[in-house]
């Protein structure tokens, strides 16, 4: 709720400054229909650069959980990893993108982790093999997260040829990168992803409550 | 054969019966051990196969959580995600150690193989088990038996690394070997035997037999089948089977031997038998000896009824228990006793005379027949005189009573070897063991002597006397029949000479084959007319004139001459053949006298009647009727009947004498002092003469005891008003004795030889003419007529 909330400020703040720009509403769905939540949408505009926003980005760990299950990030994003838990966490990630480690800890770790390669990053807790979180980290600051309804919408992109790429955790096959174009209006797109069941780990029950 | 014998019919049925019973028992413990084995062993694999598969399961589940546990291991995870090949493999043989796999392999999630530690340098190529990697795509996880290369088989768990993400997966083999399936074996109690099927063939992989089974069972397993459960035969022994897939051409042969499974039972089977046979054995003791003592005292008993058999009952029957076989040898013992007694009494009564309690004539024949061969002796008969007359005059109990004091006496003089017995009637007989003549003699005078005590019955005295007849052995007979009848004859003369006593050698030989031959032909003679009568003159001896003539029989035998009747009258009277012959002669007689009174030859012609004749009720009428027809006047037939013929039957005898007397028949006792008939029973009888036997006229001249015989009779005779006619008168001297003393009528050779009829009248014509011409010259007085 606060990371969608965030991004939507960060989105309406973008728009605030760039009038005159477009806006991008998608919805991913499977090839059978089904709305996709956790989808990722990103456009890269072919070329020119890209405008820098570095912001510090939070991925708390709740009940034992990450939250949120999926973040994308520019490169170069310090994403932060507050411990909301009573309990330690040991929050580790092995992927070529950003090898981490934050061994055992609780409330704030020391400092925030710079996530400063593209690709996909897959965090983990040691010690809860079923908490699992995903960092999407790409070059482009156009990017939005489906929610529930499967639907994204990406504000303030300013009128040009972008390259579209969905992407989800659990995608079985990365699906192909197509190129489209944004003008002042907002553009709907229809997008489809096979995309694997979440298959909940088994989890013990909480005992933090007994306290 | 064998069912002769009681006893071996009780132990064969017995034992038979016990064998037929426990073989039922044996081969029905048999036939339900095997069932109960088959089930058992049946019992046993299913319960076996289901723990072998819950421990298949249980291992996997084991072994995929180790897999687990130690794929979630940080540091593994993270060395696996360094993708630095040597880092990965030494990390995999680490961990491998740390489980106890034999094999790690590392795969892709899109399953080209990281890191293998079978193989250094893991050329890129693709996991070799797909169908794994696919299940455990599905499932999280999967595991399976595999060969693998180095032809080993190998239990793989296939389980993910998560980092969280799928980032590799994990293969671990464990080796299935000889001790997977020994241990196997141990927890399901089955052979547990691990085979690889390849097309037909069949390799054995691994297993929990040793050998020489391991081998057999790699030899025999083109025999097995795919079915779930058979028998299957490994050498010697037999197992039951059952085949469980465990993978692809992988499965598990489970096993239970039938043996080991009936061992057991076979031990228990042995022990039964060994008791069974043993029962056995002790069941044929047993019943042999109760067989025995069953049998046993029968075979006594038997013994004993053999001893009885053959008359030996002197031998108690032996003494058994009181059982039902004791009681039938009580009762046994009791009817040998009876059998004894009766015996003893039959014989008694067989060889004993009830009367005297002497001897019987069977006794006396018997015990003579057992002498021994050649011995000497002599044959003494007695009978009693007028004991006749003393039973008719007293009564039979009387007669008895003097039997009994004979018997007793005789008895008393009469001691061992000597026998002495009652024949019949008053005649006894004895056997005198080694004695000649002279003892015989002096035997006879002691027997006289013992009689002549008087007996007094019933204050009666009675002068007792007796005749004996002697022969003597073996002189006068061979045997004792033989000798019985000679010793009988010769007692016979003895009585009729009044003698007391004869031998029989003195009385001459015995006519006896003779005799038997001629009753037979009696009866022939009969018919061919060989009887011939020959008449002897009586002479009046006061008148000296033939005043009658007696009729004698003669037999003209064709072959042997001239036969007297004393040779076979007695057994005419005997045998009964005296009933056609006196008739007869009664016609000749009445004819012949007829005639010669018809030729002017007055004379009273005498017939001679036996007892039988006198006791023939038609006699009477017969005579009566031969007088009328040929017209002879009654005093012209003289009947002569002897003392003896009047003794049977004393009244029916009187009655028809009586009538012949009313006829006008002359009546004369002939043969008078042979017999009993005293002169005052005569007194009664309705005779007119007295012939006086010849035995005392014989000779009467030279003898002085003869005489005063014949001379007092002739006294009593005149004084009772008979008239006395003297018999066998032999010589002249005899005569004129006779007629000097009063005789009335003399008849013998001293007047004339018996003559046939017909020379009668002829001699009668000269006697007269020759008497006429000596009264001339001896001047006999017509004064004395």
């Amino acid at each position: 709720m606060t990371t969608t909330f965030a991004a939507w400020l960060a989105a309406l703040l973008f728009f605030c400054a760039n009038a005159g720009a477009g806006s991008i509403e998608a919805t991913v769905s499977t090839p059978a229909g089904k709305p996709v939540e956790d989808a990722g949408v990103v456009i890269e505009p072919v070329s020119g650069a890209v405008p820098k926003r570095h912001k510090t980005v939070t991925i708390e760990q709740r009940g034992r959980e990450f939250i949120p299950y999926v973040t994308i990030v520019q490169t170069g994003t310090m994403v932060d990893f507050p411990n909301r838990d009573l309990v330690k966490h040991h929050v580790y990630s092995f992927s070529p993108a950003k090898l981490l480690e934050i061994k055992l800890y609780a409330g704030k770790p020391v400092q925030p982790v710079l996530f400063d390669k593209p690709g996909e990053v897959a965090l983990g807790c040691n010690i809860h093999d079923w908490m699992e979180a995903y960092v999407l980290v790409v070059d482009s600051p156009y990017f939005a997260r489906t929610g529930s309804d499967g639907k994204a919408l990406i504000r303030n992109v300013p009128a040009g040829h972008y390259r579209l790429r969905v992407w989800h955790p659990r995608q079985r096959t990365a699906a192909a990168l197509r190129d489209i174009e944004v003008g002042a209006v907002q553009t709907r797109l229809d997008l489809a992803v096979d995309v694997a069941p979440r298959i909940l780990k088994p989890q013990p029950p909480d005992d933090s409550d007994k306290y | 054969m064998i069912w002769r014998s009681l006893q071996r019919r009780i132990v064969v049925v017995f034992v038979g019966l016990l064998v037929l019973v426990m073989a039922l028992i044996v081969t029905l413990v048999i036939s339900s051990n095997k069932r109960i084995v088959a089930s058992e062993v049946t019992r046993e694999l299913a319960v076996g196969t289901h723990v072998f598969k819950r421990l298949i399961e249980q291992n996997q589940r084991q072994l995929e959580t180790a897999a687990t546990v130690l794929s979630g291991d940080f540091a593994f995870r993270e060395a696996i995600a360094t993708q630095d090949q040597a880092t990965v493999r030494s990390v995999i043989r680490n961990h491998g150690l740390r489980i106890g796999a034999q094999v790690m392999i590392v795969i892709s999630p899109d399953g080209q193989l990281i890191a293998d530690t079978q193989q250094d340098a893991a050329a890129p190529r693709s996991f070799q088990f797909p169908d794994l990697l696919a299940s455990a795509q599905l499932a999280g996880k999967s595991s399976g038996f595999r060969q693998m290369k180095d032809d080993y088989l190998y239990q793989i768990v296939l389980v993910p690394i998560l980092a969280p993400k799928l980032i590799a997966w994990v293969a671990m083999g464990f080796q299935v070997d000889d001790q997977w399936t020994l241990s196997l074996a141990g927890m399901t109690g089955l052979t547990v035997s691990i085979i690889r099927h390849r097309g037909p063939q069949a390799t054995l992989l691994a297993s929990s037999l040793v050998n020489p089974g391991r081998y057999a069972l790699a030899q025999s397993l083109p025999g097995l089948s795919r079915d779930s459960a058979q028998e299957l035969a490994i050498g010697e022994e037999h197992y039951q089977t059952v085949q469980i897939p465990l993978g692809q051409e992988i499965s598990v042969v489970l096993q239970r031997s039938l043996e080991q499974a009936q061992a057991p039972f076979r031990s228990l089977q042995r022990i039964l038998l060994i008791i069974v046979l043993a029962g056995i054995v002790l069941f044929m003791l047993g019943s042999v000896m109760l067989a025995r003592r069953i049998v046993k005292p029968v075979n006594d008993l038997s013994a004993a009824a053999q001893r009885i058999e053959a008359g030996d009952y002197a031998q108690p029957v032996p003494k058994l228990p009181l059982d039902e076989i004791g009681q039938l040898a009580l009762s046994f013992d009791h009817m040998r006793e009876r059998i004894a007694s009766r015996e003893a009494k039959i014989l008694r009564l067989a060889y004993e005379d009830t009367l005297t309690g002497l001897p019987n004539r069977t006794r006396f024949l018997e015990e003579f027949g057992q002498l021994p061969a050649g011995s000497s002796g002599a044959m003494v008969v007695l009978d009693i005189d007028r004991f006749a007359l003393i039973n008719n005059a007293l009564g039979h109990p009387v007669g008895d009573r003097l039997l009994i004091e004979t018997g007793a006496r005789l008895s008393h003089i009469t001691a061992a070897p000597n026998l002495v017995a009652r024949l019949w009637g008053d005649e006894f007989a004895f056997w005198l063991q080694g004695a000649d003549k002279d003892a015989a003699n002096v035997f006879a005078q002691l027997v006289l002597t013992t009689l002549r005590d008087p007996i007094t019955l019933d204050g009666q005295r009675l002068d007792v006397g007796g005749s004996l007849g002697i022969a003597l052995h073996p002189h006068d007979g061979g045997d004792a029949t033989t000798l019985l009848r000679r010793a009988e004859l010769a007692m016979a003369v003895a009585k009729r000479r009044r003698n007391s006593f004869a031998f029989a050698a003195d009385i001459g030989a015995e006519p006896a084959h003779e005799n038997l031959s001629l009753i037979g032909e009696m009866r022939e003679a009969m018919a061919r007319q060989e009887f011939v009568l020959h008449y002897q003159p009586k002479m009046d001896l006061a008148s000296l004139e033939i005043t009658g003539a007696e009729a004698l029989m003669r037999w003209q035998h064709p072959s042997r001459g001239m036969i007297p009747p004393m040779l076979f009258i007695p057994f005419a009277e005997q045998t009964g053949f005296i009933r056609e012959i006196t008739p007869w002669v009664l016609e000749r007689v009445i004819e012949q006298a007829a005639r010669w009174r018809h030729e002017g030859l007055s004379l009273v012609a005498s017939a001679n009647l036996s007892a039988l004749d006198l006791l023939n009720p038609a006699l009477v009428g017969h005579i009566r009727n031969l007088l009328k027809q040929h017209g002879l006047p009654a005093g012209h037939l003289c009947l002569e009947i002897t003392e003896s013929a009047l003794m049977d039957e004393p009244e029916l005898a009187l009655t028809h004498l009586v009538e012949l007397s009313s006829l006008g028949v002359k009546l004369s006792i002939d043969d008078y002092g042979s017999g009993q008939a005293s002169l005052a029973y005569l007194k009664t009888l309705p005779v007119h003469e007295l012939k006086i036997d010849q035995s005392f006229v014989t000779s009467v001249a030279d003898s002085s005891k003869n005489a005063a015989i014949v001379r007092s009779t002739i006294m009593l005779s005149h004084a009772l008003g008979l008239t006395v006619t003297a018999e066998g008168a032999e010589s002249p001297a005899d005569l004129s004795w006779l007629k000097c003393n009063g005789c009335d009528v003399a008849q013998g050779y001293a007047i004339a030889r018996p003559m046939p009829a017909d020379e009668l009248p002829a001699w009668v014509g000269a006697f007269r003419a020759q008497s006429a011409a000596d009264r001339a010259a001896f001047q006999f007085g017509a004064d004395t007529r």
